[in-house]
């Protein structure tokens, strides 16, 4: 039925065939669109997916700056995780003096054989008393690396010890790599931890009428500020970013806004939806990548609060920053139109960017997630669908009550309605797969394989996917732009961001080094006049 | 004194120097042709590692994963890593497979070998597929020993072929890709067949090609690899020398001679790569390659003087620092910080034997070179020891930032800048560029700062106000007057008798001349002479008497040092006194007596230390009178006799003093009288001193003593005496009322009171428990930490403690108490010198000390302590084990 699917996934046996076979669709909006995923990886086959680990501490909790991370474990987790996500982040001043900053360290307990074999509780503790001493953090937080796990050590009942002794947050988080499938395991453990430790746990109130929190935002290339940026321009009070360039001084107060935002739905839904059930703050799903989708959802903030005073300084910034992009918009748009793309990115870029490409005339032919679930595809609908395996069901999922002291309802049933009517979507997220057109290829956890054989049939003008499929998209003579790091440029959020975006997609495409591929000598020569004693 | 905080972090790696184990291993596979590796654990081990190797080498780096979940971890992974093998084989058609551990496997305790077996019993089909077991946890050490693993376990797993054939084997330490192409392309030019081992130069800096190729397609081949059992020779590069490296497996089972030779960056080693290639092939030295060796060695000279002001910080693999020291040293860089993340113990001493010359040349007291260590250390370290050049991996990028020195980018990995495969450090042209860098580094931070230093250093505003004229004039009348007054005040040198005391401190034991008429005596309270004295002291000891008797003896105005030896044969003893003293009291004459031999050396600190008077005893200004007196001088460690003695003696007395009248120094010349030798002499010393424009002089009568060579000749008479005084008064001012007091006299000319003040000198007695008082002497290098061998030891410094308080005292040299080379010349007496140096003290604290002192000082009950701590931690620890 798919031939494109079939030739790519030839070479495997039929064990992997059959599995690899659902994760791979054409959408056709004549049928049902499901895509498997949120599944082990396959042995041997060289998937791009990290592990829990990486979800909880590199993705979810590195970009929370004054916090301090320290990882227990041997020392090559901690090292890889040191400074390898580009998310930015500049000390806050607080009350005008710079407050702390640990985004630019790395600290591990560097365990030995003899920890592995003896237990490493006693050195993990000395590594706290240092720390605390180095740097006088107000929160520590302890991520275990895979033997944590399998020795035994409690890193939770020494978290609760350093806070007695030290008077800090302290706070263990088990993320060991093998739990899980992927990264998302770790968002999901992470963001566990910041309901029950860390939000709910400050109480200074927002100043202003209108409050959100910004969630799974991770500041990449500075996009987190850009959004910031945009959105106090409306008037809107930013109460915290969790996580890029947020800090734990902040996400503590993060239950006393009225709005959650989120960015990425994967690694942070869990909160949202906790501090839903907690604080009875409703969330919508936002996207600030692309200028279409970026009206869209300053509008829906402006709909949410329904104030008219809002609503106008809303139309008035989008009018502002549309005048300011026009010109360059129009060219860029002259030069990308009809292009077309692959993304592969984690668990929403992949998303986020289509609707960008969309704004200059572009068209999605791939699109994939590392470790996505079904619902970041299909949308939340199909949640009870998914029937929970051993994988997810060795990750602790937590009930939460309402919280007696902050719970409070904002909208009436009335106005949930109107703003159903009107499109806003509270609470819920409808998925990629709705806003692409039929015919594309969907493939989750496309792996280092299947990113060659799909390079070579649909011979994309430019894939987008990060550092270690990069090299493979290039020896094919193909753009690669990285949505991991944006190799240094940024930001591309915000409307000024996708000029920049569509800058980088040009200059990548015209960079005259592609012309050069084929070497003269292979080409037919051309060369006028002659050789030797030839007339 | 200043603090240093030495306590290592033990417990937490901050900012880490190292990666981990299965990085190393992947690394020596990806020199393996058609060769993919799968790490057993979970798959981020894989991505992190892949993507950190695609970061830095610019590649696409394929590492499979086992891909272990939860269920793995308890019921073990075999499942997973079956699955994975046959995974990776069907889509990668590999020749060779490395199969690494992580943290995970280990930790849970697979068998890799059995597990292989078992693959192969399901999969006969893939028999031919060599599947290679590393055992690599990332606790169980840095990727530099998981490379050498990985290379073990090649050699291991491969069946190799022991018939002799012609090739040569070529074992690489971790090295950048146009290294490795460097080496293997200096053996092809040599003519020889060499099995480079592990050849990652093309499979991790790959070409740009029309069809892309998933596996490795180049590198060192299985059959090469197999036939390395028998070839001709192994050539290791590394400049570890490792009881377990693949060239020692190899000659230790395969008997293929071994031979290593150091990573070829500094000059020496490329040197000796050449030899050693030309010896294994009989061919001499391409010109060409003379060529690029004589374009090194101009490039050396030519960056000398910018490389001469270098101080690095090196940092890495052991291997990497270890070359770059060798070729920092060659061109003058000193490397002040050498650090690595890996734990090696040989690190310290090949890098040490390497600088130690280099830091004594350039007078660096303190350099540190350390393993198992993270980057705050080594940054802190760097900003101490003022480094100007970082030599590392990017991972220093944060240091060079806060630092704002330059970090030359070398070794693994360079995630910040392009081309991080391609850094070239060895061969000729390889150094030179990474020397081109180090020079160009300092001489960038040079270039934009040293104005602005220069400006800062020698230009200050505050430092140049106009010269005021009459400021200055008035001055130097406020000196005159004081000088003046001095003089009047002072017993020998104003009016006789006036009624001032002096106080003589005999702090200066040792004598450098031996005059015939002189015998020096240490404790004789009976005997009243110059050269007498009935106790030695320290200055410390110097300064409490002063303070006791300047309490009781108010009109005391000077304080001399008058020996018992000469005053400045023990001029560090002479200037700390003074020193003490002044600072104790502005006030107070400084008067001393000398010899003079050293005169010259010391005129113008003594100017500086305040000293307004000086006498110089000098009896002759005739060579050959001289040398009937004078029996030897010792002088800058030669022993100098008869009219040498003599004549090197006058010479430093003249001019000595001329100095000092240059300073306004108010010069007193002794002369000792000495019957038939010198009487009739005398009025042409005094002419000639009178003429250097001295004072007074001093005409005094020899006094016979006893066991000296002058004992049995007549005394000159008081007539005799006051007629020759009377006559050369009329040449220049003489002294009547010369005392010829002792050495530790106090009080006025006519009065001795010294007997009362004895045992006024601050030693309160040893034994006396309840004052918790003890003198210690300290062995260190770096005068913060006990750091230093007991037999190693140059100098000490004392120090005292009392009442749980810790003072520096002073620094004791061992060779100020040796008296000449007579006693100093052998090694036998070394210790007696440090004995005879400390035997003061209650007890030494060195970092070790051998058992022969160790029994010797015991015996004369001082307490030998062995720690390695800071100084004053360590005295205090020790005092407390004393009560």
């Amino acid at each position: 039925m798919d031939s494109i699917r079939e030739r790519v996934l030839d070479k495997y046996s039929a064990r992997v065939y059959k599995n690899r076979k659902d994760h791979v669709i054409t959408l056709d909006s004549d049928k049902p669109n499901a895509v498997a995923a949120n599944t082990r990886a396959i042995p041997g086959i060289i998937t791009q997916r990290g592990c829990c680990y990486a979800g909880c501490k590199g993705v979810v909790l590195g970009p929370i700056k004054d916090a301090l991370i320290i990882t227990h474990g041997p020392i090559g987790c901690g090292f890889y995780t040191w400074g390898t996500r580009r998310n930015k982040a500049f000390a806050d001043e607080v009350d005008g003096e710079r407050a702390e900053s640990y985004i630019e360290y790395c600290l591990s307990t560097d365990m030995q054989e003899p920890d592995i074999v003896f237990g490493g509780e006693k050195k993990l503790k000395a590594a706290i008393t240092d720390a605390v001493e180095l740097f006088h953090p107000a929160a520590v937080f302890i991520c275990s690396t895979c033997p944590v796990g399998l020795i035994g050590d409690d890193i939770h009942a020494i978290a609760k010890w350093a806070e007695k002794e030290y008077n800090i947050k302290c706070i263990g988080f088990s993320c060991e790599g093998y739990k899980g499938v992927s990264q998302s395991a770790g968002h999901h453990i992470a963001n566990n931890q910041l309901i029950r430790y860390v939000i709910g746990v400050g109480d200074k109130e927002p100043v202003k009428k209108f409050s959100v929190n910004i969630l799974g935002e991770y500041n990449i290339g500075g996009d987190g500020w850009e959004i910031e940026k945009l959105l106090k321009r409306c008037g809107i009070e930013i109460v915290s970013v969790i996580p890029g360039g947020g800090s734990y001084r902040d996400i503590k107060n993060a239950h006393l806004a009225a709005l959650n935002l989120v960015q990425c739905h994967r690694s942070i839904n869990y909160v949202a939806d906790m501090m839903l059930d907690k604080y009875g703050i409703d969330w919508i799903k936002v996207n600030f990548i692309g200028i279409e989708s970026c009206k869209q959802s300053l509008r829906s903030v402006g709909e949410y609060f329904g104030d008219e005073g809002l609503k106008a300084r809303i139309e008035e910034v989008i009018a502002d920053e549309v005048m300011n992009i026009e010109e360059d918009l129009a060219f860029l748009k002259g030069k990308l139109k009809g292009k077309t793309a692959a993304l592969y990115v984690g668990g929403s870029r992949s998303h986020h960017y289509q609707m960008l490409l969309k704004d200059f005339g572009m068209k999605t032919v791939l699109a994939g997630y590392e470790f996505a679930h079904r619902d970041d595809y299909e949308g939340r609908e199909v949640i009870p669908d998914i029937k929970p395996d051993a994988d997810s069901k060795n990750i602790e999922s937590i009930e939460v009550q309402p919280d007696p002291k902050y719970f409070r309802v904002l909208l009436t049933e009335e106005q949930r309605e109107a703003l159903k009517e009107k499109g806003i979507l509270l609470n819920d997220y409808p998925g990629m797969l709705k806003d692409m057109e039929d015919g594309a290829i969907i493939c989750d956890d496309l792996n280092h394989y299947e990113t060659e054989e799909f390079l070579k049939i649909l011979k994309p003008d430019v894939f987008f996917s990060g550092i270690k499929d990069k090299f493979v998209v290039q020896k094919s003579g193909i753009l690669s732009r990285q949505m991991h790091s944006y190799d240094y440029s940024g930001p591309y959020a915000g409307f000024r961001g996708a000029i920049t975006f569509g800058n980088d997609l040009f200059m990548g495409l015209s960079v005259p080094a592609w012309s050069y591929i084929k070497a003269p000598w292979k080409r037919v020569p051309n060369i006028a006049g002659s050789i030797g004693g030839e007339k | 004194m200043k603090k240093t905080n030495i306590e290592p972090l033990v417990n937490m790696n901050v900012n880490p120097c190292k990666m981990c184990m299965p990085m190393g291993a992947v690394t020596a596979f990806y020199g393996i042709e058609k060769c993919i590796s799968i790490l057993h654990g979970s798959q981020g081990c894989s991505t992190y590692i892949r993507r950190h190797m695609a970061t830095h080498y610019n590649e696409p780096v394929d590492i499979a994963s086992s891909s272990l979940t939860e269920q793995g971890t308890v019921y073990g992974g075999e499942r997973n890593l079956i699955k994975g093998l046959n995974n990776l084989i069907r889509l990668y058609h590999p020749e060779v497979v490395g199969v690494a551990t992580t943290c995970l496997a280990e930790t849970i305790g697979e068998d890799l070998p059995r597990m292989i077996h078992n693959f192969y019993e399901e999969y006969p089909e893939y028999k031919e597929i060599k599947i290679i077991p590393v055992n690599s946890p990332g606790y169980g050490g840095t990727q530099f020993e998981g490379y050498f693993r990985a290379l073990h376990s090649i050699l291991e797993n491969v069946d190799l072929q022991t018939e002799k054939n012609e090739k040569i084997n070529v074992i690489l330490s971790p090295m950048s890709p146009k290294d490795v192409r460097f080496i293997r392309n200096s053996f092809r030019l040599f003519g020889l067949d060499a099995i480079i081992f592990p050849d990652l130069s093309d499979n991790l800096d790959g070409g740009f090609s029309d069809k892309y190729e998933r596996l490795p397609q180049k590198g060192t081949s299985l059959k090469d690899i197999s036939l390395m059992g028998g070839a001709k020779v192994t050539i290791e590069i590394s400049n570890l020398n490792m009881a377990d490296s693949p060239g020692r497996f190899l000659e230790k089972n395969y008997h293929v001679p071994y031979e290593r030779i150091n990573l070829p960056a500094g000059i020496r080693d490329i040197d000796r790569l050449y030899e050693v290639l030309s010896a294994i092939s009989g061919r001499p030295v391409m010109e060409s390659v003379k060529e690029e060796r004589s374009r090194y060695m101009d490039a050396m000279v030519d960056a000398h003087k910018y490389n001469g002001e270098g101080r690095a910080v090196i940092f890495g693999e052991p291997d990497f620092i270890l070359a770059t020291v060798r070729l920092c040293a060659e061109n003058g860089i000193f490397p002040v910080v050498c650090a690595s993340g890996s734990v090696n113990g040989d690190l310290k001493d090949i890098v040490e034997k390497e600088i130690e010359e280099m830091a004594e040349c350039y007078h660096i007291d303190r350099y540190e070179i350390m393993d198992d260590v993270d980057f705050k250390k080594i940054e802190s370290l760097a900003k101490e020891l003022k480094a100007n050049i970082l030599i590392g991996n990017s991972d220093g990028r944060r240091m060079e930032e806060e630092l704002k020195i330059p970090l030359i980018r070398r070794g693994f990995p360079i995630h910040d800048r392009a081309g991080g495969q391609r850094l070239a450090t060895l061969g000729y042209e390889g150094a030179l560029q990474f020397l081109d860098e180090i020079t160009n580094g300092i001489l960038s931070k040079k270039e934009t700062t040293f104005r602005t230093i220069i400006f800062k250093e020698y230009y200050k505003e505050k430092d140049c106000p106009e010269a005021k004229i009459m400021e200055y004039q008035d001055f130097a009348k406020a000196k005159r007057e004081e000088l003046e007054r001095k003089t009047k005040n002072h017993p020998c040198f104003g009016d006789c008798g006036n009624g001032f005391a002096r106080i003589h401190l005999p702090v200066a034991p040792k004598c450098n001349i031996q005059c015939n008429y002189c015998v020096r005596k240490f404790d004789c309270p009976n005997e009243s002479r110059p050269g007498v004295t009935s106790t030695v002291l320290t200055p410390m000891e110097a300064l409490e008497k002063y303070k006791a008797v300047k309490e009781k003896v108010p009109n005391l105005t000077v304080v001399g040092i008058a020996g018992p030896g000469d005053a400045l044969a023990n001029f560090e003893e002479t200037k700390g006194t003074l020193e003490l003293i002044r600072e104790y009291d502005k006030e107070v004459t400084f008067c001393l007596s000398t010899n003079g031999l050293m005169l010259p050396n010391y005129a113008n600190e003594l100017c500086d230390l305040g000293v307004s008077h000086v006498t110089v005893t000098m009896n002759a200004a005739d060579i050959s009178i001289g040398a009937q007196i004078y029996k030897y001088a010792n002088y800058n460690g030669m022993k100098l006799e008869g009219e040498s003695a003599a004549a090197v003696l006058m010479a430093n007395q003249l001019s000595g003093l001329r100095m000092l009248v240059a300073r306004g120094i108010i010069c007193k010349v002794n002369i000792v009288a000495i019957k038939g030798i010198n009487d009739a002499h005398i009025p042409e010393i005094v002419k000639q001193v009178k003429d250097i424009g001295c004072f007074m002089t001093n005409i005094m009568p020899c006094i016979q003593v006893k066991g000296s060579a002058f004992e049995n000749l007549p005394t000159i008479c008081n007539k005799e005496l006051n007629e020759l005084r009377n006559k050369c008064s009329g040449t220049m001012k003489q002294m009547y009322h010369c005392r010829q007091c002792r050495a530790d006299a106090i009080g006025t000319l006519d009065q001795d009171i010294s007997i009362q003040f004895a045992g006024c000198n601050g030693i309160k007695g040893k034994d006396n428990k309840a004052e918790a008082f003890y003198r210690f002497a300290v062995a260190s290098k770096s005068g913060i930490i006990i750091d230093q061998h007991f037999g190693h030891a140059k100098e000490f410094y004392i120090y005292e403690y009392r009442q749980k308080n810790v003072n520096f005292i002073e620094k004791r040299s061992i060779h100020k108490y040796c008296e000449g080379f007579e006693e100093c010349g052998d090694q036998e007496n070394k210790i007696q010198q440090i004995m005879k140096a400390i035997e003061d003290c209650d007890g030494v604290i060195a970092l070790r000390t051998g058992e022969a002192p160790k029994k010797q000082m015991e015996s004369k009950g001082i307490k030998v302590i062995s720690t390695y701590d800071i100084i004053e931690e360590a005295i205090k620890k020790a005092a407390v084990a004393m009560l």
